[in-house]
C-alpha cells in the first residue's frame, strides 16, 4: 500500500510552482519537443503486422468458408465464381479489420496490406469484390517522407526517412498442418449426399453399392476445408491430421 | 436524403467563387460532436501527432461557428436526432464525413437495435472505413474534402479487376451458419463446482446461520463465488439482512435472465463487501425465480442505493418492474423508438449471411427509419422537475448531448445560482447493445465486440471475457502468455489513463496538457501497433493465450517504455498537474467520504482515493501480478485531486510492472497458447496464424454461470457468462463496466458543487460515456 | 469666408502634417496637385493619420494575433499548428481563410433570439470598441491630446462589458445568458484592483495626460519604477479580455462560449473580434503607462513614424504574451476563484501598488 497525501501549498510554493509552469512553456516555446507527423507530405511508416486492407490469392484458397464465419462483423461474405466455387468478398462498410479472418485462413490466401487511408464516396463502392482483391491497389500518395517513431530509452524520437514507404508486405504462409476428412462411423451414414454436395473440391463421391449408398473420400483431393464435417447430418465426419 | 452536392452549387456561383472555395477549403472546421469511440482516434488526429490544425481543420466547439462535421462511428437511435439537431444547426455551406465502420453499415454492431445509419439522417461526403479509422484515415477523409471543393474528383483507392478461374467445376452447395442454439436450452444459475477454497464452506454455514429460513438453498459455485436462491417474497429480507448483519455493503451487478420455455424470468443481485475483510473478494449471487407474465420484483435500492441504475437499466431491457424505485416506466438508456424490452429471448435480431448474392449486397439489421425531429429529442425528467425547479428559483440547463464539455450524454443540471444542486444522468446515447448481440455471436467473436465498450482499455475488457471464458474451460494459460497479457493489460491501463488525463486537461481548458498528455498515449499506441497489429482495438487476447508471441525486438522496445516516458511526463507534471490553477480547480472539490464512495458503489482507482485498499489484482490475483512486485497506491481525502494523484501513481506502478514482467519475458521460453485447446493445431502455439477459426470457433462452455472480475484501468469489470452447456454462444452476458458503476458516484459529487465543477470532475471520474452504455 | 475658412483648415493641415523622410519625395508632387492633395494632406493631418494607423494597427494586430495564437500555442504544445494554407509563411494567412469561409457563412438568427438586438449590437458594439483609440499617443501621433486621456480611456473601456452581456442576453440561451452573468461578475472582479493600478501610476507620474506620462517615464519605464503596478494591471487585463486562466465568461467546455453561443457566420467573425479589440486597447494602456509609450532610438528615416513603430512593437510584444502564451500554460479558474482572487490578492497588490507611488510619487 502506497499512501498518496496532498500537501497545503503556502505562498512561496504557488510562487514556485507557477515559475515552473511559465518556465516549462517558455522552454517548449523556443525548442519545442515537436511529435507531429505531417500527413499527407508525410506517413507514419508502421510495423509489418499492421492491420490494413486484405489482399487475396485465389491459389492459395480452399474455399472453406472460415474467414465467413469467424468475421465478428460478417464483412466477409463469399461469392461464388465462374468455376462455381466460393471466395471471400469484403465489405469495408463494415470489416472492423480485426484480422480474424486472415488468421483463420489455413491456406494463407488472404494476406494483410498497411494500407487503411481511403475515403470513399458512395457507400456502395465500400464492398470489394474478390476480382477486385487479387491485384495490388493504388491510392492517392501525397507523402515524399516516412516518419518512423523511435522508442529509445530517453525518450521519443522522430526518424524521418526520405523516399515512400512500401504498403505492401512480404508475409511468409502459416505453418502447414494437412488435414483430412474422415468418417468415423461409416455404418451411421444415412447416404444424404449432403458431403458430396458440399466439397468444393470434388474429393467426396457417393458409390452406390448393393442399394447402399457409400461415401468415399479422396485424401489426396481434400483440402481439409471441413465444410463436409461441418455440415453431415449425423455428425460422423472428423477432420483429422493426414 | 438531401443531395450531397447542393453545397458546391452556392461555392462555384458568382464571380467571388474562387474566394470562396479556397476559403472553405483551408477551413474546414470539424464541430465537437463526439458521437462514439472514434472520437479517440479524432482527438490523436487533432493532437500533436498529427494536428489536423496543419491542413486548416480546427476541431471547434459547437454548431454554429463551424462548417463540417466528423460523424465518429455510431449513431444510436438516441444520438440520431442530436445528429440531425446538430447538422441542421451548422450554417451553410457545410459537409459531413462518417469515420468508422459503425457509422457505414454498422460494423461489429450492424445487426444491434438501437443503431442506425448516419447517411439517413444527414447527407453525407465522404466514408472512412475502419474501426477506429486511424487517424490518417481521418486527415484524408478532409482531404478529400478539400479535393471536393477543388473540383478533383479521384477515387482514393483504385482496384484493378483480375478475371477469377473460370473453369466449369461442380455446382456446391452454401454452408448452414455454424452457430448452434439448442432448442431448449437449461438455465441453471447455482451449478455447484467443487473448488479449491478452504473458507468457502464456513461462508457458507455463517450465511446458513444468518439467513435461516430465508433461502431455498447456498451453492458454491466456483472459488470466491456464493449463489443464495430464495423467492421474491424474501429476497428483501434477505438484503436487509445481509447489508446490516453480514456487512455485504454494495452490489455490483443486478442481472435478468430470460427463460422463456419455462416461462420465467431469473433476477440475480451480485453483492459484495468493502468493509469486511474475508467477503472482499467473494461475489454472493442473491437470486429468484418471477413469472414471466407478471415480471414483478421487489427494488433492492433501499439497501443497497447503487443498484438503482442497474435495476433502472433491467426494467429497460426486460421489462422488470422493480416495486420501490421510483424511475420505473421512464426511459433511461433507449430511445423512445427503440424496440420494447429487446433483451427478452423472443425479440430477434437479424440472422449474418454468409454466401454473397448480387444486389442483396449487405443484409443489414437496421431498417427503421429513424426519428431526427427535435420534437421527438425525449427530455427524461421526472414528472413535476421543472415546475419544482422553477418554484425553488432554480435553474435547469441540460448540457449535452452537443456540448464541447458533455461527452457523449446529456446531463440535467440543477442549479441554484451557480451551486448544482442535483444532475440527473441522460445516457445510452452510445449504447449499442452489447449484451443483445453478444448472445447471438460466437464465443471468439464476442471479443472484438465486448474491446469496442472501451477501446481506451481495450487490454483489460478484452482479459476480463477471455478470463471467464477460461474459468468455465478450466484452461491453464501457458507462463509466457500470463505475462505477455500482464504487459498487455498494463498498457491498456496507461493508455486509459494518458487518455482520461488528456480530456482532464481539456475540461479545464488547458490544451496543453491534453496534447502532451496525446504524445505520451501516442507512444502507447506506437508499441500496442508493434506488438499487435492494431493501433488501438487489438483484440489480441484469446481464451488460452494471446494471438501470437511478441518479437524479442519488440519486447526490447516495451521494456524501454518506463524510462521513455519520464521526459515529457515531467513536462506534464509542470505545466498541468502542479500547475496552481489545476490544483485550485480540483483539491477539495466533489469530496466523497469513505462511506460515500461504498454506498455508491464506486470501483477502482477512485474508491481507493476514499480510502479503500481495494484492488482486484491483490485481492483475487490472476495472470502474473501476484509474481510481480508493485503496490496499490491509495489516498483519505477523496477529491477530485486524490482521484487524479492516486491514478498518477497508479501509472507509475504499471511502469514498473511492465519494466518486470518485459525482463521476466525475456528468459522465458514456450509458446503462448494452451496446448490443451489447441488440441491438433499444437503447431500453431506460437502464432495462430491459419488456425484462429479451427481452435476457438466451436467453444462450447459448460452449463452454468461463470462470472470473472478483473481490475479495469478505471474499477472492477465484471462478465457474468450464462450457458446452457450445448450452444456454441453464449446465452446470456452480462458485461458491467466500471464507468457504468462509477456514475453513481460521479452523480452525487457533483452535489454542492459548482457549475464549472461538472466538467473539472468529469474526467477525474473517468467517466467514458461508451464505456458506461455499452 | 469660406475661403479663408478652407485657408486656414489647409495651413493647420500643413503645419500639422505628418512628417515622414522616407516618403517625402513621393508626397511632394502628390501634395501640390489639386484636390488628391488635399486629400492626402487631410489624411496625413496629425490627429487624422495617428486615429487611422492605429486602427490599421488594430485589425492587422487582432489577424496577427489570431495566428499567433494558434502558431505558438501549437509550438509550445508540440505541433506545427496553421501550415499547408501558405507553407512559406507557416500558414500565416490562416486567419484570413478563416475569416473569408466565415464571410460567405450563412448568418443564422435563430428563432428564440432577441432578433433586434441580436443583429445590432455586434455591429454597434464596434464603435465603443474604437472611441478608447481616440486618446492613445503612439509615440508622437496623437488622435485627441487631453489632460483627460487616462481617465477618458478607462471610462470607455469600463463601457466594453455592457456589449458583451448584451450580446448575451440577446441570444436567449442559457448558455449565452450564463455567460453573460459570469462577464458581469467578472467585471466586479477585476475593475476595482485594475482601476487603482491605473490610479497608482497617475499618483506616480502626477499626470492623466498619456503624452505627458510618456514624457515623465524616459528611460525609468513604469514597469521598473512600480513592478507591482504592472503585475496587477497584467493580470487584471487578463480578466478583463477574458483571456486564460481568466477565460471564465467564454469557457467553452463549460458554457460553449458563453454570450457567444448562438453567433454564425460573419457576426460570429465581429463577436469574436470584439475581444481582440479590447486586448488591442488595453496592450496599448500597458505600453503607455508601463513601457514608456513610443520611446526608442529614433530611427530617422521615418521620422513621425519611427515613434509610433517603437510603440506598435511594444504593443505586440505585450499582448503575444498575454494571450498565446498564458493560454498554453495555464487551464482555467472557477468563478468564484477569480472573484475572490481579484477581491482579495488582486486588490491587496493593487493596495501596495498605490502605497509605493505614493511613497516613490508624492513624498520623495
Amino acid at each position: 500500500m502506497k499512501k498518496i497525501t496532498v500537501p497545503e501549498y503556502n505562498v512561496v510554493d504557488k510562487a514556485k510552482k507557477h515559475t515552473c509552469a511559465l518556465a516549462t512553456g517558455a522552454r517548449e516555446l523556443v525548442m519545442p519537443a515537436t511529435v507531429t507527423t505531417h500527413y499527407p507530405r508525410e506517413r507514419r511508416k508502421v510495423a509489418d503486422n499492421f492491420r490494413g486492407y486484405i489482399l487475396f490469392e485465389v491459389e492459395k484458397c480452399i474455399n472453406c468458408f472460415q474467414c465467413a464465419f469467424v468475421c465478428p462483423a460478417n464483412a466477409v461474405c463469399m461469392k461464388e465464381a465462374p468455376n462455381k466455387k466460393y471466395y471471400p468478398t469484403i465489405d469495408y462498410a463494415k470489416c472492423i479489420f480485426c484480422h480474424f479472418c486472415i488468421d483463420s485462413c489455413a491456406g494463407g490466401a488472404l494476406k494483410p496490406t498497411k494500407i487503411l487511408d481511403v475515403a470513399y464516396k458512395d457507400i456502395d463502392e465500400m464492398l470489394t469484390l474478390t476480382e477486385e482483391m487479387i491485384e495490388q491497389p493504388e491510392i492517392i500518395r501525397e507523402d515524399v517522407r516516412s516518419v518512423e517513431y523511435v522508442l529509445t530509452k530517453e525518450d521519443l524520437v522522430l526518424k524521418r526517412n526520405p523516399g515512400e514507404d512500401s504498403l505492401f508486405v512480404k508475409v511468409t504462409p502459416p505453418p502447414e498442418i494437412p488435414m483430412v476428412s474422415q468418417c468415423v462411423e461409416p455404418e451411421s451414414c444415412l447416404g444424404c449426399g449432403i458431403c458430396e454436395e458440399m466439397c468444393e473440391s470434388a474429393a467426396i463421391s457417393s458409390l452406390k453399392e448393393d442399394g447402399m449408398v457409400r461415401m468415399k473420400i479422396d485424401t489426396d483431393k481434400c483440402t481439409g476445408c471441413g465444410l463436409c464435417v461441418k455440415e453431415c447430418s449425423m455428425q460422423i465426419l472428423r477432420l483429422v491430421r493426414k | 436524403m438531401e443531395n450531397k452536392d447542393e453545397h458546391m452549387d452556392f461555392l462555384d456561383s458568382g464571380v467571388l467563387a474562387p474566394f470562396k472555395k479556397w476559403a472553405t477549403k483551408w477551413s474546414l472546421w470539424p464541430v465537437h460532436f463526439v458521437t462514439s469511440c472514434c472520437g479517440v482516434e479524432l482527438a490523436h488526429a487533432f493532437g500533436c501527432g498529427y494536428d489536423g490544425e496543419r491542413i486548416g481543420a480546427l476541431n471547434f466547439g459547437i454548431a454554429r461557428q463551424t462548417n463540417f462535421i466528423v460523424v465518429e462511428g455510431t449513431i444510436t437511435r438516441k444520438m440520431a436526432r442530436a445528429l440531425r439537431q446538430v447538422w441542421e444547426q451548422m450554417p451553410d455551406p457545410k459537409f459531413v464525413s462518417v469515420i468508422g465502420a459503425c457509422g457505414e453499415r454498422g460494423g461489429i454492431f450492424w445487426n444491434g437495435y438501437n443503431i442506425i445509419r448516419p447517411y439517413d439522417v444527414v447527407p453525407v461526403d465522404f466514408f472512412v472505413p475502419g474501426c477506429p479509422s486511424t487517424p490518417e484515415g481521418i486527415l484524408r477523409g478532409v482531404r478529400a474534402v478539400q479535393d471536393k471543393l477543388d473540383g478533383k474528383d479521384r477515387t482514393t483507392i483504385e482496384f484493378k479487376n483480375v478475371g477469377l478461374p473460370s473453369e466449369e467445376g461442380k455446382e456446391n452447395r452454401v454452408p448452414t451458419t455454424p452457430k448452434i442454439y439448442s432448442p431448449t436450452p437449461a438455465i441453471k444459475v447455482d451449478v455447484r463446482r467443487d473448488a479449491d477454497w478452504g473458507t468457502g464452506k464456513e461462508l457458507v454455514e455463517r450465511l446458513k446461520g444468518e439467513l435461516n429460513g430465508l433461502y431455498k438453498s447456498i451453492t458454491i459455485t466456483g472459488k470466491n463465488r456464493i449463489a443464495i436462491k430464495t423467492t421474491t417474497e424474501n429476497v428483501a429480507e434477505i438484503a436487509s439482512k445481509m447489508s446490516n448483519g453480514v456487512g455485504i455493503d454494495h452490489v455490483k451487478n443486478v442481472n435478468v435472465i430470460d427463460v422463456p420455455h419455462e416461462r420465467k424470468m431469473i433476477v440475480e443481485y451480485m453483492a459484495s463487501s468493502y468493509a469486511v475483510k474475508e467477503f472482499m473478494p467473494v461475489l454472493i449471487t442473491i437470486f429468484a425465480d418471477i413469472r414471466r407474465d407478471e415480471c414483478k420484483f421487489p427494488s433492492l435500492t433501499q439497501y443497497w442505493e447503487n443498484a438503482d441504475y442497474s435495476e433502472r437499466e433491467m426494467h429497460e431491457f426486460f421489462g422488470v418492474w422493480f416495486e420501490g424505485n421510483s424511475e420505473m416506466g421512464r426511459k433511461f438508456l433507449l430511445a423512445p423508438d427503440t424496440p420494447e424490452f429487446p433483451l427478452r429471448k423472443d425479440f430477434k435480431l437479424k440472422e449474418e449471411m454468409y454466401a454473397f448474392e448480387e444486389g442483396k449486397v449487405v443484409p443489414s439489421g437496421i431498417s427503421a427509419k429513424p426519428a431526427t425531429e427535435i420534437s421527438e429529442l425525449p427530455l427524461p425528467l421526472p414528472e413535476g422537475f421543472l415546475e419544482d425547479a422553477e418554484n425553488s428559483d432554480e435553474l435547469v440547463v441540460l448540457v449535452g448531448p452537443h456540448h464541447p464539455g458533455s461527452g457523449h450524454a446529456r446531463w440535467v443540471v440543477r442549479l441554484k445560482g451557480d451551486i448544482i444542486t442535483e444532475v440527473l444522468p441522460d445516457v445510452g446515447y452510445v449504447h449499442r447493445s452489447m449484451e443483445k448481440l453478444a448472445e447471438n455471436r460466437l464465443y471468439i467473436q464476442n471479443i472484438p465486440l465486448f474491446e469496442r465498450a472501451s477501446i481506451t482499455d481495450f487490454g483489460n475488457i478484452n482479459l476480463g471475457y477471455v478470463r471467464a471464458i477460461e474459468n468455465a474451460l478450466g484452461i491453464e494459460v501457458p507462463e509466457r502468455a500470463k505475462y505477455i497479457r500482464t504487459v498487455i493489460a498494463e498498457v491498456s491501463r496507461i493508455s486509459a489513463f494518458f487518455y482520461d488525463s488528456a480530456i482532464a486537461a481539456m475540461m479545464l481548458g488547458h490544451s496543453t496538457g491534453f496534447m502532451y498528455a496525446f504524445a505520451l498515449r501516442e507512444m502507447i499506441v506506437e508499441l500496442v501497433t508493434r506488438m499487435t497489429g492494431a493501433r488501438i482495438t487489438a483484440s489480441f487476447i484469446v481464451p488460452g493465450g494471446v494471438r501470437r508471441d511478441i518479437p524479442a525486438d519488440v519486447l526490447e522496445t516495451v521494456g524501454n517504455l518506463q524510462s521513455a516516458v519520464q521526459k515529457r511526463w515531467k513536462k506534464f507534471e509542470d505545466i498541468f498537474i502542479n500547475n496552481p490553477v489545476t490544483i485550485a480547480r480540483l483539491k477539495g472539490t466533489g469530496v466523497l467520504t469513505k462511506e460515500e464512495a461504498i454506498k455508491y458503489g464506486v470501483v477502482g482507482p477512485f474508491l481507493r482515493a476514499s480510502g479503500v485498499e481495494y484492488d482486484v489484482r491483490k485481492v483475487e490475483p490472476y495472470e502474473a501480478y501476484d509474481r510481480l512486485n508493485w503496490d496499490v497506491p491509495i489516498s483519505d481525502d477523496g477529491d477530485a485531486l486524490s482521484r487524479f494523484l492516486v491514478r498518477v501513481e497508479e501509472m507509475k506502478q504499471s511502469l514498473s510492472i511492465i519494466r518486470q514482467a518485459v525482463d521476466a519475458l525475456k528468459n522465458m521460453k514456450g509458446g503462448v497458447l494452451s496446448e490443451e485447446l489447441l488440441g491438433d493445431y499444437k503447431d500453431a502455439s506460437t502464432d495462430i496464424r491459419g488456425y484462429f477459426y479451427r481452435v476457438f470457433g466451436d467453444i462450447v462452455i459448460p452449463k452454468g454461470e461463470w462470472t470473472s472480475i478483473t481490475e479495469a484501468a478505471r474499477g472492477s469489470l465484471i462478465y457474468s457468462l450464462i450457458s446452457d452447456g450445448e450452444s456454441n454462444v453464449p446465452y446470456r452476458v452480462r458485461i458491467v463496466t466500471p464507468s457504468w458503476l462509477n456514475l453513481k458516484g460521479y452523480m452525487e459529487s457533483l452535489k454542492g458543487s459548482r457549475l464549472a465543477d461538472l466538467q473539472a470532475l468529469f474526467q477525474t471520474w473517468g467517466y467514458f460515456p461508451p464505456e458506461a452504455d455499452r | 469666408m469660406i475661403e479663408t475658412l478652407i485657408n486656414e483648415i489647409r495651413s493647420s493641415m500643413a503645419e500639422n502634417r505628418v512628417d515622414i523622410p522616407l516618403l517625402e519625395p513621393l508626397l511632394k508632387p502628390v501634395l501640390t496637385a489639386p484636390l488628391i492633395g488635399d486629400l492626402v494632406a487631410f489624411l496625413l493631418w496629425r490627429p487624422i493619420l495617428a486615429f487611422l494607423f492605429l486602427f490599421t494597427c488594430m485589425m492587422l494586430v487582432s489577424v496577427f494575433l489570431v495566428w499567433w495564437e494558434r502558431k505558438a500555442a501549437a509550438r509550445i504544445q508540440w505541433r506545427v499548428g496553421p501550415r499547408e494554407v501558405s507553407r512559406q509563411i507557416g500558414g500565416l494567412i490562416q486567419p484570413v481563410a478563416d475569416g473569408l469561409r466565415y464571410m460567405f457563412q450563412e448568418v443564422i438568427v435563430h428563432r428564440d433570439a432577441d432578433k433586434f438586438y441580436f443583429i445590432q449590437i455586434p455591429i454597434l458594439a464596434f464603435i465603443p470598441f474604437l472611441l478608447p483609440l481616440l486618446f492613445v499617443n503612439a509615440g508622437n501621433l496623437v488622435p485627441i491630446e487631453t489632460p483627460y486621456g487616462i481617465p477618458l480611456m478607462l471610462a470607455l473601456i469600463g463601457l466594453l462589458p455592457v456589449m458583451i452581456v448584451a450580446v448575451g442576453w440577446a441570444s436567449n440561451n442559457r448558455f449565452g445568458f450564463i455567460g453573460a452573468i459570469r462577464e458581469a461578475f467578472m467585471y466586479f472582479a477585476y475593475e476595482v484592483p485594475f482601476i487603482i493600478s491605473v490610479i497608482a501610476m497617475l499618483v506616480l507620474y502626477g499626470t492623466a495626460n498619456p503624452v505627458e506620462i510618456v514624457k515623465e517615464q524616459g528611460i525609468w519605464w513604469g514597469i521598473l519604477r512600480n513592478p507591482i503596478a504592472a503585475l496587477v494591471f497584467l493580470i487584471t487585463a487578463a480578466m478583463a479580455t477574458s483571456r486564460l486562466p481568466f477565460e471564465i465568461p467564454e469557457a467553452d467546455q463549460e458554457i460553449a462560449f458563453g454570450p457567444n453561443v448562438e453567433y454564425s457566420g460573419i457576426m460570429f467573425g465581429l463577436v469574436m473580434m470584439m475581444a481582440y479589440e479590447k486586448a488591442f486597447i488595453l496592450g496599448c494602456m500597458m505600453t503607455i503607462l508601463f513601457l514608456g509609450g513610443g520611446t526608442g532610438p529614433a530611427i530617422p528615416m521615418l521620422g513621425d513614424l519611427s515613434g509610433a513603430l517603437w510603440f506598435l512593437i511594444k504593443t505586440l510584444i505585450v499582448l503575444m504574451l498575454l494571450t498565446a502564451f498564458c493560454r498554453a500554460v495555464y487551464p482555467r479558474y472557477r468563478l468564484d476563484q477569480a472573484l475572490s482572487a481579484g477581491w482579495s490578492s488582486m486588490l491587496s497588490l493593487a493596495l501596495i501598488a498605490l502605497l509605493i507611488s505614493v511613497i516613490l510619487g508624492v513624498v520623495m
